[in-house]
């Protein structure tokens, strides 16, 4: 016997002196928000649920970098202690919107005709709502909690990779080196586990990566109208929430949230575009 | 690149939308009263019916329907609908003499009758607040006739008349109560008052119209006749910052519930602001007496010990939310006990020792007390944005924290309007604290939420689940007494007996607020409840 490979990508060679600096800024945050996340008494200056009335309302200041709440707490502090939050909701939604893809695309796929069609439709039917509605759909039936915001973004942004999914596994299914596999006796289970799923599904990584910065978002969007975490909470959502009341008097409760949602955001988008763009150049 | 553009954009339109924000635009006024106009009101909350049980609902009927009496700024009951009343010697029989001539816009006449079908009809579920305030003490009414109305007692009520002033007693159609559907007459009920429902744009707003054939104002009206104004555009704008910068662009001639941050801002800008503190029921804490911790009068009185209420509200309210300590009635109620609000200091040492005497000995590693390994845990939901607005949602996290130092871990749980109103959190089994206000005219508010509770005659409004015959003994004696002075001396007992016992503690005074733009004269609130009075209400040029 002779062994035959039919894998197609080959990773380029990953060369660190030539990564943008955007990337080298996106990675340095990203650490910044996993110390935050996993030892948050290491970054913060204050104990964030602590009251000091004396000094609500207070901008930022050498005692308080990011000012403070109506109810004097460290804004600098809330937003350390909220990371752990609202990036467990981000990597959870994520999670919970690639698996459910998952399963949904590769059914679409690969299921024989008429349960394949089922799933198609019901994957086109949740594409005709859009996934904010989606997610507010689940949070009425269930009610607001982390957990369910996981849940509910992940519904939501999950027909989107499901379709994507889908294209990528009838690509490969139709690929040449399927078609070798097939011709040198493969079962369709060997095939599938060994060659389609390989190939097809390398491009998830970058969207995991993607899909985290967008959950953040759209979690932020529902605690911000109220339907994700419970106060005091300093979810980054729930902190816009709590600070809207009082734009006009302290912007900076608005301001320093909204502007850390938009660069862990934009982080988690560049870290994902580049191992886009890594990935298939390794394609190439 | 991309990076760049993308973070400007977002630093653009956060500083534009502040800037829009801070852009306050009042115009001066030059005094000339204008004949017509629209006034154009953003409101916090949308009721599901125009007449109904809910003071949100309260405020819109009051624009709609007459009532038969009005009360005035020293609290004095005036006629309305009603030129004269009167009660009979044992209390039991009230006589009204009503204005002659006056008719529903429906052009059925305004007559003993037709009053006399509203009170059945609000006992036999019209509105279920107006029905839980008769309640035990109606019997019937009559016309004896066309303007003379006999309503008949089981027991001596005085202060009926007091209660009558609310906007949940408003008058309506007979004709069209027993006509129309029961949608039409939620959507567009069909009064006496200075305007008419023209339409309801659900989500939006109410567009009201005048009646230009009004008659019967209150007799503490500024003006008579058919109101100033042609039409009232009542928006419903749940945002409060929204609402401000509506007013504050000159989008909206006047705005409901002004937060308190805002009021100073508002102030020099040149605004009329209005505040009224809402008698009845302050917004307080009950405590569920019937299962979990707080059955427990040492742990409820450990609870009022732990918070230093009058902190947290004096910076949240920002001096214009009154702190409240006593948990019956607010200190705008006719009758209340200062030795009830003064009952609990802040004292966490009192609160430690109550709850070491109690058992609660044990922590947990976050400092939660424990008692047989079993951890300190209560729930507090709360209407979020109905009940309780955004600066309440505020106080209710500082008596969180507060709370939390001397080892109780309270759990605060916003509940959607919706989901309040389908009776969610709304049985014993589910919370340990609850949290509301309720709004009257008299201390006799207590036998709504005091009364006792039992299998054949139920009582939702007893949050505490608290019956207690001596409790009640105390509510019923003020309610029957034949004076003022013998009535506020009951129900002082009644709120000290609940000091006492710590089945409530009061947290703040429920407010209704008013900003009004400078070109808009003569708004009021009207003194039952706080709601806004536009039939005198004129634009200057």
């Amino acid at each position: 016997m002779t062994a035959v490979s039919t894998a197609s990508v080959v990773t380029p060679p990953l060369r660190l002196s030539r990564l943008p600096w955007g990337l080298y800024a996106a990675g340095l945050l990203g650490l910044l928000l996993a110390i935050a996340a996993i030892a948050p008494q290491l970054l913060a200056t204050h104990d964030p649920y602590a009251l000091d009335y004396a000094h609500a309302l207070r901008g930022p200041s050498f005692a308080n970098w990011f000012g403070t709440d109506e109810s004097g707490r460290d804004l600098y502090s809330r937003i350390i202690f909220g990371a752990r939050e609202s990036l467990l909701i981000g990597l959870g939604a994520a999670g919970v919107g690639i698996v459910l893809s998952l399963i949904l695309g590769s059914l679409a796929a690969l299921a024989v005709k008429p349960a394949a069609v089922v799933v198609d439709r019901v994957v086109e039917v949740m594409f005709a709502f859009p996934a904010l509605l989606l997610a507010l759909l689940l949070i009425a039936i269930a009610g607001p909690s982390a957990l369910t915001e996981i849940f509910a973004v992940g519904l939501g942004t999950a027909p989107g990779y499901a379709r994507m999914i889908r294209g990528q596994i009838l690509s490969a299914k139709n690929s040449g080196y399927v078609e070798a596999a097939t011709a040198l006796g493969h079962s369709r289970a060997r095939i599938i586990g060994a060659h389609i799923l390989p190939n097809a599904l390398r491009p998830l990584v970058a969207v995991f990566a993607l899909s985290v910065g967008q959950s953040i978002v759209w979690a932020s969007s529902l605690s911000f109208l109220g339907l994700g975490v419970a106060p005091p909470s300093s979810e980054w959502g729930a902190l816009l929430d709590a600070g809207r009341g009082y734009i006009t008097q302290a912007g900076w409760l608005e301001v320093v949230p909204g502007l850390v949602i938009v660069a862990v955001a934009l982080a988690a988008t560049t870290i994902g575009r580049h191992l886009q763009a890594y990935l298939e150049k390794g394609e190439k | 690149m991309r990076l760049s553009r993308i973070s400007l954009a977002t630093v653009a339109l956060v500083s534009a939308l502040t800037l829009t924000a801070c852009a306050a635009t009042t115009a001066s006024s030059t005094g000339a009263a204008v004949d017509g106009g629209t006034i154009v009101y953003a409101h916090q909350q949308e009721p599901a019916c125009v007449f109904g049980g809910w003071i949100e609902q309260a405020y819109l009927s009051y624009q709609v329907l007459d009532n038969l009496v009005s009360l005035d700024a020293n609290h004095k009951v005036v006629p309305w609908l009603a030129t004269s009343w009167k009660s009979s010697t044992d209390g039991l029989t009230w006589t009204f003499t009503l204005k002659k001539g006056v008719k529903f816009t429906d052009g059925t006449p305004v007559d003993a009758a037709a009053v006399a079908y509203n009170f059945d009809y609000w006992l036999k579920g019209g509105n279920s607040t107006a029905a839980v305030w008769l309640g035990g003490y109606y019997q019937s009414a009559k016309a004896v006739s066309a303007t003379t109305l006999q309503v008949n007692l089981s027991k001596p009520y005085p202060r009926l008349v007091d209660n009558l002033t609310q906007g949940y007693f408003g008058i309506q159609s007979e004709h069209a109560l027993t006509t129309r559907t029961k949608d039409q007459n939620c959507a567009s009920p069909i009064g006496s008052g200075a305007f008419i429902v023209k339409k309801w744009n659900r989500g939006q707003d109410i567009v009201l119209t005048r009646n230009n054939k009004y008659t019967s104002w209150p007799a503490n009206a500024l003006h008579t006749g058919p109101a100033h104004v042609k039409v009232i555009d009542w928006k419903f704008v749940a945002d409060p910052t929204t609402r401000v910068a509506a007013l504050q662009a000159g989008q909206v001639n006047a705005i409901y519930d002004v937060p308190a941050v805002q009021w100073k801002t508002l102030k020099t800008s040149g605004f009329q602001l209005d505040r009224y503190v809402t008698p009845g029921r302050p917004q307080q804490i009950s405590f569920n007496t019937q299962l979990g911790p707080f059955t427990d009068e040492k742990l409820r009185q450990a609870f009022a010990y732990s918070l230093n209420r009058k902190q947290i509200v004096d910076t949240i309210g920002q001096g214009i939310i009154p702190s409240e300590g006593n948990g019956g009635v607010s200190q705008a109620t006719p009758g209340y006990s200062k030795k009830a609000a003064d009952w609990y200091s802040y004292n966490p040492s009192k609160a430690n020792a109550l709850l070491d005497a109690a058992g609660w000995t044990g922590r947990t590693s976050a400092g939660v007390r424990t008692k047989d390994g079993k951890p300190l845990t209560v729930i507090l939901p709360y209407g979020a944005g109905s009940i309780i607005n955004a600066d309440g949602a505020a106080i209710l996290q500082g008596v969180k924290e507060q709370a939390s130092k001397v080892g109780f871990d309270v759990t605060l749980i916003p509940v959607p309007q919706s989901e309040l109103f389908a009776g969610k959190y709304g049985t014993p089994q589910d919370h340990d604290i609850s949290v509301g206000y309720w709004t009257a005219v008299t201390a006799g508010i207590l036998y709504i939420n005091w009364r006792p509770s039992t299998a054949s005659n139920p009582n939702y409004s007893n949050s505490a689940y608290y019956n207690n015959p001596e409790l009640e003994g105390y509510i019923l004696g003020g309610n029957s007494a034949p004076t003022v002075a013998a009535q506020n001396a009951d129900y002082e007992k009644a709120q000290n007996y609940i000091a006492q016992h710590a089945l409530a503690i009061g947290v703040y005074d429920r407010l209704s607020t008013l900003a009004v733009s400078p070109k808009l004269k003569d708004v009021w609130q009207e003194h039952a409840q706080g709601g806004p009075t536009f039939y005198d209400a004129y634009f200057t040029k």
